[in-house]
């Protein structure tokens, strides 16, 4: 990323398609953290108008397999980052990569147990949660997809903004974590 | 473009995966009113180390920066206050 923020600067008065690029990458995060942002305002808005709902869904929840898989996403992307500073990008995008459908494999572990606790619960925050992990679950398939995607060509430009992509995914699962898990 | 004032990428994974571990350690162990400030703190720290350890967005531009880190501290701040308001209802 370091790469082209200083070829970016140095011939800031002329518009170029990297720098469209870039604007563009940022509308996308935002957007992203604004929706991410409302759902997770809903959730605590809830969680607060209805404790006894809150207090059964925590017991639903896997604390654990939660941790697991943030130590998962957060050592995927240090290896997003190494890529991004140009240390053999190729073999730590795959690296990432693969962490990040690691994080998504033991998703898939807790849904099993978590999803027909829920079934069983009514109301909103049984319904608000697997539509937020679930989202971000999305998110973190489809971006370890282009992780992949880009290793295979590794361009600078590319590797920094998959990697700048993958570390926003990072972000909103820590914070998804005290909202919904650590409560 | 290395710049000696950048926390070491290792460093940071380290701080993120011991604020993890104390996060949920937090969670079920101390008190609520304590437990809404140090689960805000430490995801605070963690949003922190992933915004200037990982990505380095103050090089390019201290403004996001500060817009992501701005972010993350009210989503933080608000689930801290929950928690907390939790443990005195």
């Amino acid at each position: 990323m370091t790469v082209t923020v200083a070829s970016r600067s140095l011939d800031g008065a002329k518009p170029t398609s990297e720098g469209g690029t870039e604007l563009l990458l940022w509308v996308l995060v935002w957007s992203e953290l604004v929706v991410f942002g409302a759902l997770l305002g809903a959730f605590l808005l809830l969680g607060m108008l209805d404790p006894p709902a809150l207090t059964t869904l925590h017991r639903a929840l896997d604390l654990n397999l939660a941790g697991i898989a943030t130590a998962v996403l957060m050592t995927s992307g240090f290896f997003a980052a190494c890529a991004a500073y140009g240390r053999n990008p190729r073999r730590n995008l795959i690296a990432a990569a693969l962490g990040g459908f690691v994080f998504c494999g033991l998703k898939i572990a807790a849904f099993a147990h978590e999803l027909p606790a829920l079934g069983a619960m009514e109301g909103r925050l049984a319904e608000l949660y697997p539509l937020i992990v679930g989202f971000h679950f999305a998110h973190v398939l489809f971006v370890a997809g282009l992780l992949l995607l880009v290793a295979w060509r590794p361009a600078p430009s590319h590797v920094a903004t998959v990697a700048t992509v993958w570390h926003v995914i990072d972000l909103v699962w820590l914070l998804i974590l005290p909202v919904i898990y650590l409560g | 473009m290395h710049s000696t004032r950048d926390l070491p990428l290792p460093v940071a994974l380290v701080g993120l995966l011991v604020a993890t571990g104390l996060s949920l350690f937090a969670a079920p162990h101390l008190p609520a009113e304590f437990r809404g400030l140090a689960i805000a703190g430490l995801s605070l720290t963690k949003a922190v180390l992933v915004v200037l350890g990982f990505m380095r967005l103050q090089r390019e531009s201290r403004a996001l920066a500060g817009a992501l880190i701005a972010y993350a501290t009210l989503v933080c701040l608000l689930a801290g206050g929950r928690i907390a308001l939790a443990g005195l209802s």
